[in-house]
């Protein structure tokens, strides 16, 4: 059955070439990598299946100024490839006129694997994510339609829509197809630790990796769990409450008491980069966060109550040497090829 | 005796085919034939007509005066008699009613084309975005997206649609002129806010491919407030966003908000 469309997709293809040349629409699929060891795919790609035209203009916008205010602050001002895309060095980001957001950048990794985006799960579709922080004050401050009309504007991006997408038409629709086709291919899972699991290559852990990952699977896992290291769930993990920014989390969507100081329990890929850590960026080592764990976060009225200790307090007991075996693990999450990986990068 | 009852039920099918959308009950051949269909919507509050900046008192001794007054509507349906289903494209089945928009009489056009010509009994319609359009992201929404930004009808935090904003200020015993800002919309599948409306049509409206027949649909907005429950503005019901609590009892009431005042076959 997929043969026979695609055949007569290549048929279409073929005698349409004639009429194609006008605006140069090619439809080269590329395929989303589906690693052995992740769980299911979450986006619905028969909605939006990635091409090479589309995905090259998803990266061209993705570093594209003209997305915000002032044409300077592009989604990759933030979003560092060396650093797994987050906003490397700042606890919380800046965009447009210097405004301070009020949370740490996440990764852009493996984005098709997840069903919320935003640390409170803001964003319910990837299509739809990148409006926030276009129209953001604090991030792009612009608007849609001033979007487009610059893109418009520009014969660049007159071709690569005409490339991209049948109908070559520049609009929201396909601005953010093109994005979501860029973010879609972004699947980080090549670090050691996938090579190891999957058993390629004859990657072999080191004892105190596989300590740490052994003092992980046992402490860590309930929350960071499966080999995207998160269970899609919003939780509390004990952060004191940062009183200049009152950040309630999920509570601030649904305004529901249990939902108070919850956070999405981030994925653990690529953390040795990724720092600073936490919503707001709070720790900057792995070794200030899993002492965190280990003495007790604040007792905040809504905590996991997974984190609860015999003697009362929240947190996660551990030794010496079971934190420094688990960051021994964590950096075995660290996946080179994607943070060097030219298909990603600007130039 | 096996060919005869195949003959038959063939018989059948093309006869049943050829009633049910070819024909209304005069023999009209409508075969192939599409017209415009206009639904009229027209705010009011109870029995007076809607004017923005105006002081309209409700339930509670408080009241309200709006300076914005939007709603979605989509997915809208026709039923003929007997029970054929009109669905108007998908990717055009999305209007933004705006109060602003209106003509002097303070109505609303949403023009449908190409309508199938039939003699329809009911229209049916959703209020806002359901969960499978929502799930297709950007897929054939077009220019959607920019239009219901630029209405304000899409939050800049939370990646969904405003089902309905009602902007404006209300007054209660011991408030006056404070901001009432009714947004109301679905989160992802958490939170799921569409509901669909269905109206009985008093008469049959005749879409036929050179008239132009009319819907008016009269919808009472004070139905938000005092619909199938009853809220204050003091108990928090000034601010609608995206809460779990609030947000479903405002779109049940916004459902009750619409009725079928009368017909045009012009
Ligand atoms: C000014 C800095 C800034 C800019 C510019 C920016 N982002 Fe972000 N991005 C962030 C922050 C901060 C977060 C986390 C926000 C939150 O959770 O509230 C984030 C989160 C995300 C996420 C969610 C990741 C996840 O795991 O849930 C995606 C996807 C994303 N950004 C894509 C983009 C795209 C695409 C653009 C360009 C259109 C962009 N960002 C521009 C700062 C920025
Ligand atoms: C009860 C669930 C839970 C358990 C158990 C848990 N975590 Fe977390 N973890 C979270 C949540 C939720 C966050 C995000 C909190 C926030 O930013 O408000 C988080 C954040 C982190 C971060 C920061 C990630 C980033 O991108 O900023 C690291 C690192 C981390 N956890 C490591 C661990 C380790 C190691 C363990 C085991 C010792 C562990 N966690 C156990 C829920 C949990």
């Amino acid at each position: 059955m997929k043969k026979v469309t695609l055949l007569v997709l290549s048929l279409c293809v073929f005698s349409c070439s004639k009429t194609d040349e006008i605006n140069g629409y090619q439809a080269t699929p590329l395929e989303v990598v589906i690693p052995e060891n992740f769980p299911q795919i979450q986006y619905n790609l028969d909605n939006n299946p990635v091409t090479q035209e589309g995905f090259e203009l998803g990266k061209l916008l993705f570093y594209e100024g003209k997305l915000s205010s002032n044409d300077a602050i592009s989604c990759a001002f933030c979003h560092e490839q060396a650093f797994a895309f987050t906003h490397h060095g700042h606890t919380l980001s800046h965009g447009v006129n210097g405004g301070v957001g009020f949370r740490n950048a996440q990764p852009i990794q493996n984005m098709a694997y997840q069903m919320e985006f935003m640390w409170d799960g803001a964003a319910s579709h990837l299509d739809f994510q990148p409006i926030i922080p276009i129209t953001s004050e604090l991030e792009m401050g612009e608007i849609l339609s001033n979007v487009i009309n610059k893109l418009k504007n520009d014969a660049g991006y007159q071709y690569q829509f005409g490339r991209a997408f049948e109908n070559g038409e520049i609009n929201s629709e396909n601005m953010l197809k093109a994005l979501s086709q860029f973010m879609n291919m972004m699947v980080s899972s090549n670090s050691k630790y996938d090579k190891y699991v999957r058993g390629e290559d004859n990657v072999q852990l080191s004892n105190i990796e596989l300590d740490g990952l052994a003092n992980f699977e046992t402490n860590c896992a309930s929350c960071h769990a499966t080999d995207l290291f998160t269970d899609h769930t919003y939780r509390n993990n004990g952060l004191s409450v940062n009183p200049m920014l009152d950040d309630k989390g999920r509570y601030n969507l649904f305004e529901n008491p249990d939902d108070l100081y919850k956070f999405r329990v981030p994925s653990l890929r690529n953390i040795e980069v990724t720092y600073p850590y936490m919503h707001d960026g709070r720790f900057s080592t792995l070794e200030a966060v899993l002492e965190f764990y280990n003495s007790g976060g604040t007792d905040n009225g809504n905590v996991d109550p997974s984190l609860l200790r015999e003697n009362g307090t929240y947190g996660i007991t551990l030794s010496n040497y079971e934190k420094e075996s688990i960051i021994a693990f964590l950096n075995t999450l660290t996946d080179h090829e994607f943070l060097q990986d030219d298909r990603f990068s600007e130039f | 005796m096996k060919i005869t009852k195949i003959a038959f039920a063939i018989m059948l099918c093309i006869s049943m085919i050829s009633c049910a959308s070819d024909d209304d009950a005069s023999g009209e051949d409508l075969t192939g034939q599409t017209g415009e269909l206009i639904l009229k919507f027209d705010n009011g509050v109870g029995d007076q007509d809607f004017i923005f900046g105006t002081t309209y008192s409700k339930s509670n001794n408080e009241s309200y005066k709006l300076d914005n007054l939007k709603y979605i509507i989509s997915n809208v349906q026709l039923t003929d008699d007997p029970g054929n289903v009109f669905t108007y494209p998908t990717a055009d089945n999305v209007f933004i009613v705006d109060e602003a928009n209106g003509n002097n009489a303070g109505e609303i056009y949403v023009v449908l084309e190409n309508v199938t010509a039939a003699d329809y009994v009911s229209v049916s319609f959703g209020v806002g975005i359901d969960q499978d359009r929502f799930a297709l992201g950007a897929d054939g929404q077009g220019d959607f997206l920019e239009y219901a930004q630029d209405q304000g009808m899409f939050w800049s935090w939370a990646s969904g649609y405003k089902f309905i904003r009602f902007d404006g200020t209300f007054s209660s015993d011991t408030m006056t002129d404070e901001p009432l800002n009714l947004h109301m919309g679905s989160v992802g599948t958490s939170l799921d806010n569409y509901r669909a409306v269905n109206l009985t049509l008093p008469n049959t409206v005749r879409v036929r491919e050179a008239s132009q027949p009319e819907i008016h649909i009269v919808a009472d907005i004070s139905q938000a407030f005092d619909g199938e429950t009853s809220v204050n503005f003091m108990d928090g019901y000034d601010q609608v966003h995206t809460d779990a609590n609030e947000t479903p009892i405002i779109a049940n009431n916004v459902m009750g908000m619409f009725e079928v005042h009368h017909i045009h076959n012009n």
